[in-house]
């Protein structure tokens, strides 16, 4: 695992705290969702079909810091839309770090080198670009529909190392693809010096225009079994090594779906940042009104039968790790020795 | 290209065929506009972001089409719901694409764009 030291440490005390208070339902990572513009239109995206009165809003930088106040998670993960193209994106971002949150900001990277060399940033132990990548130059470019995006992520994670910025990625992977060219993709990515990566699979989003690629379980066991057994030492994760074996199928965690709540123009989303069955005022609304026996595998739920995506399942691997010494035992494992 | 399940330009009629708390919750999960029609008359021409159906008062909220609001409309005011607005998530934008990749490969150097 390659997350730095503190930021594990912020984690595992935050974890350990809130156990200790009694919580049983606590965030871990806000979904901070400004906008939900985008620069690019993806075919397994379903986060950017909106009338365009819609797409034109976007949250004030309070809005959002109330939501970080209100919501208490040690990391904010920026996602959207693209939040490069959010005005107020470098206010946002520094004001969060001046929280001493961790910051993952997801982008598509297209406008990633402009914003660099403007200054809008500056490198920090609690700033990571999250950039998406979902393969190799020709299954990357089909992926985001459109060509020559791969090549210009990839000049711009050059760029954010260079003038040192933390950098990780963040690669979707859906029904078809090659477990032996996603090897080849993580090579590629540890050859460009990035501190971590995180996979998942897509989420069979209703809204999304191809309707055809997303994973089942098993086959998303197969799939990522072929993909993780035998992992390279130098292939690095920055996501919970128990995560990674949940996908391979090698355990059985339960959806946590409070773990990553989500915050746009909207409110606070029902149940979690893939599902959109209402929103709340606010973060104590969401956690003490929904109705969360209705989400997640055990509850039957179609909308969840077959998702594995990181966003239920990350915050119950990281759960996993503090609730045991069983849990803490497993992931130290994993961790030292690199095999899943 | 238009989706043939879309519900655009769908104008249903409350009460005979369709519950009111249907209409709500395709209006809800439609992305595009709606026009909602109030008990008085006067109509709402917007995108339904939000409805509650689980409170003592059920209500649904509204940015209009200039994107001001939220504007709350509780459901016992609500006579009609048209889908009059562009569905944003209908139509084969990824087969379309899909298509004109197609195309460019058999006319080296054309690259399709987004959405296209
Ligand atoms: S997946 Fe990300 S980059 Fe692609 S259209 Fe959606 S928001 Fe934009
Ligand atoms: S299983 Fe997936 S879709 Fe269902 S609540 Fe959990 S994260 Fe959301």
């Amino acid at each position: 695992m390659s997350v730095p030291l503190s930021q594990m440490w912020a984690v595992a005390s935050y974890v350990v705290t809130q156990r200790l208070a009694g919580r049983t339902r606590y965030p871990l990572v806000l979904m901070l969702e400004p906008l939900f513009r985008c620069n690019l239109a993806c075919a397994g995206c379903g986060k950017i079909q909106y009338p365009a009165q819609i797409l034109r809003k976007h949250l004030t930088v309070e809005q959002c810091l109330s939501a970080v106040d209100e919501c208490g998670a040690p990391i904010v993960s920026i996602p959207g839309g693209e939040p490069l193209m959010y005005p107020e994106i470098g206010r946002l971002v520094k004001e969060l770090v001046a929280r001493k949150k961790y910051v993952y900001l997801c982008t598509n990277a297209l406008l990633l080198t402009a914003k660099l060399e403007d200054g809008v940033f500056e490198p920090s132990k609690y700033l990571s670009f999250s950039i998406h990548m979902d393969g190799l130059r020709d299954e990357h470019d089909e992926a985001v529909c459109r060509d020559g995006v791969y090549d210009e992520a990839v000049a711009a994670i050059r760029e954010a190392l260079r003038r040192g910025f933390r950098v990780t990625t963040n690669t979707t992977l859906f029904d078809g693809a090659n477990p032996l060219r996603v090897r080849e993709f993580f090579d590629a990515m540890m050859d460009l010096g990035v501190e971590g990566m995180m996979v998942s699979p897509g989420y069979s989003y209703a809204k999304a225009p191809d309707q055809e690629h997303f994973l089942r379980r098993r086959r998303a066991h197969e799939l990522f079994t072929q993909i993780l057994s035998g992992p390279k030492r130098r292939w690095k994760f920055n996501q919970s090594p128990l995560f990674l074996q949940f996908l391979m199928g090698k355990r059985d965690f339960e959806c946590t779906p409070w773990g990553n709540p989500t915050y746009n123009m909207f409110g606070w989303q029902r149940p979690c940042y893939l599902l959109q069955e209402g929103y709340a005022a606010t973060f104590q609304e969401l956690m003490e009104t929904t109705q969360w026996e209705h989400y997640g595998r055990k509850s039957g739920n179609e909308k969840c039968r077959d998702c594995m995506v990181h966003c239920g399942y990350e915050p119950t691997a990281v759960n996993h790790t503090f609730a045991s010494w069983r849990g803490f035992r497993d992931t130290v494992a994993a961790t030292v020795t690199g095999r899943f | 290209m238009t989706d043939p399940e879309s519900l655009e330009g769908w104008v249903p009629e409350i009460g005979t065929r369709v519950s009111l708390e249907e209409v709500i919750d395709r209006a809800f999960d439609y992305r595009g506009n709606v026009t909602v029609v109030r008990a008085d008359g006067s109509e709402l021409e917007g995108y339904v972001f939000n409805r509650n159906r689980d409170v003592r008062v059920p209500f649904i909220q509204v940015f209009d089409r200039a994107g001001d609001g939220p504007y709350d409309i509780l459901y016992s005011d609500i006579r009609a719901i048209r889908f009059t607005g562009k569905d944003t998530a209908a139509g084969g934008s990824y087969a379309a694409w899909l298509r004109a990749k197609q195309a460019s490969k058999q006319r080296p150097g054309t690259t399709p764009a987004p959405g296209a």
